[in-house]
Order: C-alpha cells, then sequence, then structure tokens
C-alpha cells in the first residue's frame, strides 16, 4: 500500500496527526539562561521530566515514558562514551543532536511500519557567559530548533518546550520582553513560573493569539501552585566544579516566588 | 559519537547501568582478561612497566587521610617524580594507586565514568558496597594481565558513606580484586611494609591512637610514614627536600574532598619532620 508515494504522505500525516494528538496534554518546561546558569522549570505532575545528561548537558522532555526513556539512555550512553575516550570538553550538545539523536529520530518516524519516537525534548548546554548557552528543541520526527538568530527572531536565551504549537508561541512571546540574560536567580524563577502558567493555561484554550492578563496568569500560578509541586533543575555557569546539573527541591524554590 | 538506522544500539530492557560493559559492546575498553595465563616463557628483562608506589590511608578525627608519594619507576630508573597516585573518583570518593599506572588511571577513568553514569541514568547514587565492589569488578577484570607480569595495580579506596549513618570507609584491595574493609589504616605499594609498621605502632602505643589525631598530628605521621619508607626502598619518592617536592594528601569527610595545599605540607614537615 505504501509503496505508492501518495500513499506514503498520507500515511506520515496521519503519523503527526496522532503522535501531536498524544502530545497535545504535556505540561509545558521552560529553560531560561541568566547570570549564574540556566534553569529548567515544570509545575509537577508526578513523573520526573527534568534529566542529567552530561556535566554541562540536561534535557526535559515530554510523551510517552518509554520512548523517554529509551532517547534519555542513548543521549546518556553517547555523551558518557566520548566523555571517557576523549574529554568532558568534546562532548558537545550541537553534535549530539544533529549527528546522533535527529538523524534516529527522523527514520524511526518515517519509517511507517516501526514504531515512531512518541516524545518532544528540550535541550540546554551551559556556556561560560550567557551568550554561548545552546538550546535544541528536537522534535518526534527529528526537526531541530534552536535558539540561534535567524532571519526572523533574534537570539534568545531560553527554549520552552509545550504540547501545542500555540502553547509553546504564547510562552515564547512572554519571554521574549519579559526575560534577560543576564537576570538574577530570583527573577528567572519567576519568569520560569510565569511562562509555565501561561503556558498551561493555553493549552485548554483554543485559538488564542494574545497573551492572557498578569492577574489571571498569577492567580492561576497561586491555584497550579496550591496542589503540585515544582520541578526544576540548575546547570550552573561556576566553572569550578565539572558537574554543573543540581537539581532543586520545590521547597526551596517556594521561599522565592513573588506571591 | 555513532548512528544506526532506526534504533539506538542499546539493551532493549534499558537497564544499561554498567559503564564497563557498554564501553566493551563499543570497543573502547580492552576485554576482561581474567584466565590465569601464566607467563609462557621467561619474563623478558629487556622491558620494564613503569610503576609507582607506597600509599596509606587511615582514619583520624576528621575523615579519612590518603597519602602518596609521588615517584614513578620502571625498573631502577626513575620516570617521573610528580605522579598523582592519590585520584579523585567523585565528591566522596578516592582511589589512591600501586602499581602499574598506565592501567590504574586508566581504572581510575572507568570507575569516576561509572559513577556518573550509574547516577545519570538510574537517578539515584550509587551505594557504597556497589561502588567499592565496582573496583573490585576491574581488578578482576584485569587479573590476567597480572599474571603475564604486567599491569598489577592494588589500589586504597576511601569514601564518606551518609547512609545508614555518616561515617568514613576505608577498603585495600588485593591484585584479583578481594577487597578489605580497613577500621584504621591500610598501606600498599613496595613501600608499604615498613608503613604498616609505623602505623601499628602509632595506633597501639604512639601518644594517641590514630582516630584522635588532628589534622596537622595526621599530616605529620603522614609525612614521617612515607619518608620511613622511602629510605629503604628505592621506588617510593618519600619528601624531595632539595626539590620541595612533597607527597600528595588529600582528605575524605562529610564535606567532601580536601586537597591538602603544598605549603601547609611543607609547614608540617618543617617543623615535625625534617
Amino acid at each position: 500500500m505504501i509503496e505508492e508515494p501518495y500513499r506514503w504522505v498520507e500515511a506520515i500525516a496521519n503519523r503527526r496527526e496522532y503522535i501531536e494528538a498524544q502530545l497535545a496534554p504535556g505540561s509545558p518546561i521552560a529553560a531560561l539562561g541568566y547570570r549564574d546558569g540556566i534553569l529548567f522549570l515544570t509545575v509537577g505532575q508526578t513523573r520526573q521530566k527534568i534529566f542529567e545528561i552530561y556535566d554541562r548537558v540536561a534535557m526535559g522532555a515530554i510523551g510517552h515514558p518509554g520512548d523517554i526513556e529509551r532517547l534519555r539512555m542513548a543521549a546518556i550512553e553517547l555523551a558518557s562514551t566520548e566523555g571517557f575516550t576523549r574529554s568532558a570538553a568534546d562532548v558537545s550538545l550541537r553534535r549530539l543532536v544533529y549527528y546522533s539523536l535527529s538523524p534516529v529520530m527522523k527514520s524511526a518516524f518515517e519509517h511507517v511500519y516501526g514504531p515512531p519516537y512518541l516524545a518532544r525534548m528540550l535541550f540546554a548546554e551551559v556556556g561560560e557567559h550567557p551568550s554561548e548557552d545552546l538550546f535544541l528543541r528536537v522534535e518526534y520526527d527529528g526537526e531541530i530548533a534552536t535558539n540561534g538568530a535567524t532571519y526572523v527572531q533574534a537570539r534568545q536565551d531560553f527554549a520552552v518546550l509545550s504540547g501545542t504549537r500555540q502553547s509553546r508561541e504564547l510562552m515564547e512571546a512572554f519571554l521574549k520582553t519579559q526575560h534577560a540574560p543576564d537576570a538574577s536567580f530570583d527573577a528567572t524563577l519567576n519568569s520560569a513560573l510565569e511562562a509555565w502558567s501561561i503556558g498551561h493555561m493555553s493549552l485548554h484554550t483554543t485559538d488564542t493569539h494574545e497573551l492572557p492578563q498578569r492577574a489571571a496568569v498569577l492567580k492561576y500560578r497561586h491555584d497550579q501552585l496550591a496542589n503540585s509541586g515544582i520541578e526544576a533543575a540548575l546547570l550552573e555557569r561556576d566553572a569550578s566544579t565539572a558537574i554543573r546539573y543540581r537539581s532543586l527541591s520545590d521547597k526551596e524554590l517556594r521561599l522565592l516566588i513573588n506571591d | 559519537m555513532e548512528r544506526s538506522p532506526v534504533a539506538f544500539d542499546q539493551n532493549p530492557s534499558g537497564a544499561a547501568a554498567d559503564f564497563p560493559a557498554l564501553l566493551r559492546r563499543k570497543g573502547l575498553l580492552a576485554p576482561a582478561v581474567i584466565s590465569p595465563m601464566p607467563q609462557a616463557v621467561a619474563p623478558q628483562k629487556t622491558w620494564q612497566p613503569t610503576e609507582a608506589t607506597t600509599i596509606l590511608a587511615f582514619k583520624f578525627s576528621c575523615g579519612v587521610l590518603v597519602a602518596g608519594d609521588r615517584r614513578a619507576t620502571a625498573g631502577n630508573t626513575v620516570v617521573y617524580d610528580r605522579a598523582d597516585k592519590v585520584l579523585e573518583i567523585d565528591r566522596h570518593s578516592i582511589m589512591a594507586i600501586a602499581g602499574v599506572p598506565a592501567t590504574a588511571w586508566e581504572m581510575a577513568r572507568v570507575l569516576e565514568h561509572s559513577f556518573q553514569f550509574f547516577r545519570r541514568t538510574q537517578l539515584q547514587e550509587m551505594s557504597v558496597d556497589g561502588k567499592v565492589r565496582a573496583l573490585s569488578k576491574l581488578l578482576r577484570d584485569n587479573f590476567g594481565f597480572v599474571m603475564q607480569g604486567v599491569g598489577v595495580v592494588v589500589p586504597i579506596f576511601a569514601t564518606y558513606d551518609s547512609h545508614p549513618k555518616p561515617e568514613a570507609r576505608l577498603y585495600f584491595y588485593d591484585a584479583m580484586g578481594a577487597q578489605f574493609e580497613a577500621t584504621d589504616y591500610a598501606a600498599t605499594g613496595s613501600g608499604s611494609p615498613a608503613v604498616r609498621g609505623i602505623l601499628y605502632y602509632e595506633n597501639n602505643w604512639g601518644a594517641k591512637p590514630l582516630h584522635k589525631l588532628s589534622e596537622d598530628e595526621a599530616v605529620s605521621i603522614a609525612l614521617r610514614a612515607l619518608d620511613t619508607a622511602a629510605e629503604s626502598d628505592t621506588s617510593t619518592g618519600g619528601v624531595d627536600r632539595s626539590g620541595k617536592i612533597y607527597p600528595l594528601i588529600k582528605i575524605v569527610s562529610g564535606e567532601g574532598i580536601a586537597t591538602l595545599q603544598e605549603d601547609k605540607i611543607a609547614a608540617v614537615f618543617k617543623e615535625t619532620v625534617a
């Protein structure tokens, strides 16, 4: 059946629609570069969504837990063997994603008789300065979005991931105006939480292209935080230790929220 | 980094927690040579592996002190006089090595990556028992080389355990991988008989037992012990008075690992040893 080109295109389109529907309820994750590092944040459902990959690399993901786990393992194995045979400085997120992950995900997606990876991932690598931070979002079909400057956008020191495109774009619109790469940790934490709230609110609405009112966002954040925990991790810029990843507890973060 | 067409080269269960096994699968680590294959012919005298020796460790009031001299030798030649034999494996673990540095440094590197790999994949720290066993396995895998007369490594492993109760732990090994937990002190390497004598004496009849020593007192005993070892063992560097090369001393405690600064060691040496 799929030997015919049209059928193949149709099969791929169906598959895309199916995966998008599966990912749509995924709770947003925000990664924000600031003065002293990169903050990953989401507001907790039950399952861990932010992971350490290597010394300077972390990952956040939504999707099927089995697929996330396979991709996470592959990323850790690739980075660890590279770091072991050469050095930690030779582990490059750009190469890990472009050379190793993306082609495999694309192949799996386009082999219509086999299962695709049901996952959307956000990777970040902390640099010496905020201008060297790298953010890469990898889609289930191997597509990669970066934080680099293009003809339609300026370079961004943040990246977000969400279940729907609309939700992601609203979060990006908010962060573009509200977040600066030289921000303090407290300001960054509050921006990340607000971005998450905007993203999560817009998962349940259709066709909203306007940012919600600030008061509504803060109220939504307040209500959500009353019931669920914050999951967050840092990639520290401080070069005195090799391992930059540190997970942050809900308790220590709550003290810093402006409510 | 390699790529395969649709799936990643991976154990289907996802439980690839063993880093050395991963390295071997990718051809990045020599296969385990554990068959006891003795030297088939008389050992060749033309080539001598670089070796390095005398390390000691003992528990004192602030944790575990681990010290090693700096000399690496091949036969009767001094190859290097600033070798590091006291290696940090993670925030709370030290592996100190006596034997062939090429093998030992490789083991330390595998070990360091194994602990990180375990934490990242399994989302929890490896237990102290797991860490101690991981080193034992590497020694066991290397035993074939030991029987062939190259690659012998006899390490000491010091770490800090926070469960069930916070305490410093100290282990020593034999070349086949047997692990022994030391209650008070451990020493290995060619100069170790003298060091063991000193530590035994100090612990039983010294001014106070080792575990009650202050940091300065502990450093002083470590320096005296290494200097004594160097007095009769040519493979041990001890303290190089003219070159001002001091042993490497690290302390493992609940706060992590502290490396003593050279000027501090020099001050203790000047006051209590020289």
